[in-house]
């Protein structure tokens, strides 16, 4: 996901209000990049191109500079995230209890990939190396919500559940 | 000193050196691929590892590790060439090995090392990298495929640079070098990072294909831009010009170049260089032999002996010191005429008449290396940076590595004011000596001033109702300021100078250096006040006396001769007034009307379209001589091909001329030398010969006083934008517009407004607008941005088509009107 290069997303599309009340939180801070970066994030569910190239200007540090720490960080976006974040554990312990199955399924139900957004933004999908409950494997999670024991049933359960959750 | 042991040599060095240095300073060679020596250790590139004896166990990377007393280093075990050997069979694995196509094959630090280690097979097996290639700018062409990662483009862009244009980004094994957005490149183009790329991975673009390094001839030469006076290497082969040479122990600046350095060579061989002479004949430039030529020029120069005020002659100060020298003897000598100056006199005054007023010699009192021996630099106008860019690398390097501090005064901000702890007072177009002047009174009412300097009195007389207000800032910018100044241990001034900076005359030049005067920062190490001159031999054409003296005639006051009848006889020695001087109607009226203009230069440029006579003249690249950089170091210019066609050098013309007058003959340019060495008193004792690589800077004895000026207030006009001319960092003066690198990153003039204003004006980024003023209007397309202040413009002077020269008249500002055309 951090790989991807920023959305292209014209400036007046952005409103940059909450970003500068975020830089000005940590204007005169040492090391206040890293922050910021992730306030901006909070805020936006993803660090649109227009806030890079303000945080740049504002706290005078190259945009290139800024982009090597964001594609360094997996914490970090450049691209919109969807509204409900899947992730399935494709660690040693849900890998031998059939989590390729349970990604494949997912895949095939919501009709994207690892790391990729639904164009509703309702969805994005990441596999992950381990989410720490190797007790209940295979397991998945939507936001915080932890579901253990996955099966491919259960992957239409979910599915059903959070398109039935509201966007806003 | 520290003392220590490399392969059972005994070495001593500094206690700062890392192990690596010391190797070096002894004559061992440690391979390496991401050092260079002016960037910080990286330690990135692992092919530097030796072994120490006191740290058994490991090998430990030579570039970073500082040495200690007692070391005992070896730097070829079998261990340790084991070691390197598999860092390139890694570096290798991702690597195309495509040196057939590759560009820096031959120059490549890593085919030159497989070939030393022998590395002639990899046990190890991965896929080639498959990243697309940069072919998106001309100048530079980024082929991350065969990156190494040693950093240095990043490095050396962040560093000295100070533009930030790469990065690492991603990480891992999709790790790479990139850029903002992992977009194209989208920079300055200086070209710096192609310079130290140990690999094909950066390429120069001009050069693809155009040579194999091992073919082409290096000849040392000097810059022929700036007055900077960076020292390069041209390579060339078969009488073209086709690179430039990086060499990291060349000249103050470690062999760093600007954009205009590194690939705006292309003048000398471009295809409009002027390749036999031409003469007027039915109102045409029709081409002639130089036996035509010249015997059309002596007569009237011959003619004009019995009447030498009727005669006038300007020169570029481009031309070699042996030129202007030749020049001077000829006119003021040989024909008699007193009417000589260069560039229009107008802002070359302040190193003429303003550095001999306030110290006695028209020189600036501090060399280039007192800019990072100084703790503070106050930089008037901040493209000081644009003028002179590797002055500005090296203003960066002082600020960033020894914490020296940055006070910026200009009408306009620019890449230097983001520099860390830069303050920059921005203060109304046209008031720099109003502003000086508010800084003496700060000074002085502070209780700051030096005692007992000479003038004292008069200066506080004349700065008595100066006030911050009149320059357009603030009371407490202004003590802050004096007072930052005045306290500093060392301060010095860096004042450009230039035909596109009108108001930066001698008046501003003593307004300047009564704030040093004032201070006590004159005469020290670090301090006092560098004034620029813009072109690449400014400082020479003043040492060879290129000014009217007397009664003579200065360049604005020719070209009035000119118009009114007074001046017959017109010699240009490849200036180009007609874009250049002020006021460009004004100017052509005035070579209309002139009887006789003869024009020697590389290029038929809108003057020489004009004249009578046109002379082909060489390029820097095709002689030798000497050029003086604005730091007083005078180099060695030395010929790299012959001459394009038919052109003679200057030497040859004014030779010929000289001798066909009854003037003194020469038979190389060596010879002049030794007269100027002989003649001129600040190159007393020099000779060409010992001169070398690295040249010889004069020295010069102050007599500093206060020169009171009063500053001259500029009166607004409602409703009008202040028109601020200046330079443009891709160029310098009308030679770069005949360089292809310049003229695919800057190809034509612009207008910069401030986003408040365009936004009042409706205008937006990229439209065509019309800029008028009292002399005339130019139309040109529009740079919005937050560098300029609101109620000010911004336009480059250089280019003929939408000439800044058509709307300016000299004074220190223009009104101007925008609107959308």
């Amino acid at each position: 996901m951090s790989n991807a290069p920023a959305e292209e997303i014209p400036a007046e599309e952005i409103d940059l209000t909450e970003a500068n009340e975020i830089i000005d939180k940590y204007l005169t801070l040492p090391g206040n990049l890293m922050p910021v970066l992730q306030g901006i994030q909070d805020a936006y569910g993803f660090v649109p191109k227009p806030t890079i190239d303000l945080v740049a200007e504002r706290l005078n540090v190259y945009p290139s500079q800024i982009y090597g720490v964001l594609t360094f960080y997996a914490q970090f976006h450049l691209k919109p995230r969807g509204k409900f974040i899947i992730r399935v554990c494709v660690g040693t312990a849900c890998h031998v209890q059939g989590a390729e199955r349970i990604t494949e399924t997912f895949f095939g139900r919501l009709g994207i990939g690892h790391a990729e957004t639904t164009e509703d933004l309702r969805y994005t999908f990441e596999k992950v190396a381990c989410l720490g409950a190797c007790g209940m494997a295979p397991l998945a999670m939507v936001n915080d919500d932890t579901y253990g024991k996955m099966t491919v049933q259960k992957v239409d359960e979910i599915i059903e559940t959070y398109n039935a959750r509201p966007m806003k | 000193m520290v003392n220590l042991t490399i392969d059972g040599k005994q070495v001593a060095v500094e206690k700062d050196a890392t192990i690596y240095d010391a190797a070096k300073a002894c004559g061992i060679k440690i391979p390496i691929l991401c050092h260079d020596k002016k960037l910080h250790p990286f330690g990135g590139c692992r092919m530097c590892l030796v072994e120490v004896e006191q740290m058994k166990g490991r090998l430990i990377p030579s570039c970073t590790t500082p040495v200690t007393e007692g070391m005992i280093v070896q730097t070829t075990t079998d261990e340790i060439v084991k070691a390197r050997k598999l860092v390139l069979e890694l570096l290798l694995l991702k690597h195309p090995i495509d040196c057939p196509v590759c560009d820096a094959a031959g120059d490549c630090d890593l085919q030159n090392l497989t070939y030393e280690y022998k590395v002639n097979m990899n046990r190890f097996v991965d896929e080639k990298f498959n990243h697309e290639i940069d072919y998106e700018n001309p100048l530079i062409e980024r082929d991350m495929n065969r990156c190494i990662h040693c950093g240095k483009c990043a490095r050396i862009c962040d560093e000295i640079v100070s533009y930030g244009a790469y990065t690492f980004i991603n990480r891992g094994i999709e790790a790479k070098m990139g850029t903002e957005f992992d977009g194209p490149l989208n920079c300055e183009f200086c070209g710096s990072c192609v310079s130290v790329c140990p690999v094909g991975a950066l390429n120069s673009r001009p050069f693809k294909f155009k040579a194999r390094w091992w073919a082409l001839q290096k000849t040392k030469s000097v810059c022929s831009y700036c007055g900077t006076g960076c020292q390069l290497t041209l390579g060339s082969k078969d009488g073209k010009v086709l690179t430039t040479i990086y060499d990291e122990n060349q000249g103050f600046h470690n062999g760093q170049l600007c954009t205009r350095g590194r690939f705006g060579y292309q003048f000398v061989n471009s295809d409009k260089r002027l390749t036999a002479p031409l003469i007027r004949k039915n109102g045409k430039l029709q081409e002639a032999t130089w036996e035509e030529a010249l015997a059309e020029v002596t007569s009237r120069l011959s003619a004009g002996k019995s009447d030498p005020a009727s005669v006038a002659a300007l020169a570029t100060p481009r031309l070699t010191n042996e030129e202007l020298f030749l020049f001077e003897k000829l006119f003021r000598g040989t024909v008699g005429t007193d009417n000589i100056d260069h560039s229009a006199g107008f802002a070359h005054e302040a190193l003429t008449k303003g550095a001999v007023a306030s110290f006695g010699v028209a020189a600036s009192p501090a060399e280039i290396a007192d800019v990072q021996k100084s703790k503070l630099l106050l930089v008037v106008k901040s493209d000081a940076y644009e003028t002179h860019p590797v002055i500005g690398f090296e203003i960066n390097l002082g600020v960033k590595r020894k914490g020296i501090a940055l006070r910026i005064v200009s009408d306009k901000k620019g890449k230097l004011t983001r520099l860390p702890g830069a303050k920059t007072t921005v203060h109304a177009p046209g008031s720099e000596v109003a502003l000086f002047n508010a800084l003496c009174k700060s000074v002085i009412d502070q209780g700051l001033a030096v005692e007992g300097v000479a003038g004292l009195d008069a200066l506080k007389a004349a700065v008595a109702d100066a006030s911050a207000e009149k320059a357009g800032v603030t009371a407490e910018e202004i003590a802050a300021l004096a007072k930052d100044f005045a306290s500093a241990e060392k301060a010095l001034i860096i004042l450009p100078i230039g035909q596109g900076y009108p108001g930066h005359n001698a008046a501003l030049a003593n307004a300047a250096a009564n704030l040093a005067i004032l201070t006590g920062q004159v005469g020290k190490e670090g301090a006092g006040l560098l004034i620029m001159g813009e072109k690449n031999n400014s400082q020479g054409a003043v040492d060879m006396g290129i000014y009217p003296k007397g009664t003579g005639l200065n360049a604005a006051a020719i070209l009035d001769g000119c118009a009114n009848g007074n001046v017959k006889t017109l010699f240009v020695a490849g200036e180009n007034p007609v874009v250049s001087y002020p006021n460009r109607k004004k100017v052509e009226k005035a070579l209309e009307n002139v009887e006789f203009m003869v024009v020697s230069d590389l290029f038929l440029t809108e003057t020489a379209a004009m004249a009578d006579v046109v002379l082909p003249a060489c390029s820097f690249a095709e002689k030798s001589g000497t050029f003086t950089s604005l730091g007083r170091r005078v180099q060695n210019v030395r010929k790299a091909i012959p001459a394009v066609g038919l052109a003679k050098s200057d030497f040859e013309i004014l030779n010929a001329i000289s001798q066909a007058l009854g003037g003194a003959g020469y038979n190389n340019q060596g010879e002049v030398f030794t007269e100027i060495a002989a003649t001129v008193p600040a190159y007393k004792g020099l000779t060409q010969a010992c001169l070398k690589d690295e040249g010889a800077v004069y020295p010069v004895a102050l007599s500093a006083k206060l020169v009171p000026v009063a500053a001259k207030a500029a009166a607004p006009a409602a409703g009008k934008l202040a028109l601020v001319t200046g330079s443009a960092l891709y160029h310098c003066g009308t030679m770069s517009r005949f360089g292809e690198g310049p003229m695919y990153v800057c190809p034509d003039a612009y207008a910069e407004l401030n986003v408040a204003d365009a936004a009042a004006l409706k205008i937006g980024e990229g439209d065509q607008v019309t800029v008028t003023s009292g002399t005339g209007a130019v139309q040109v397309a529009v740079k919005v941005g937050k560098r300029v202040p609101q109620g000010v413009v911004f336009s480059p002077y250089h280019f003929g088509e939408g000439s800044v020269n058509t709307i300016t008249d000299g004074s220190e500002v223009t009104y101007v009107t925008v609107a959308k055309k």
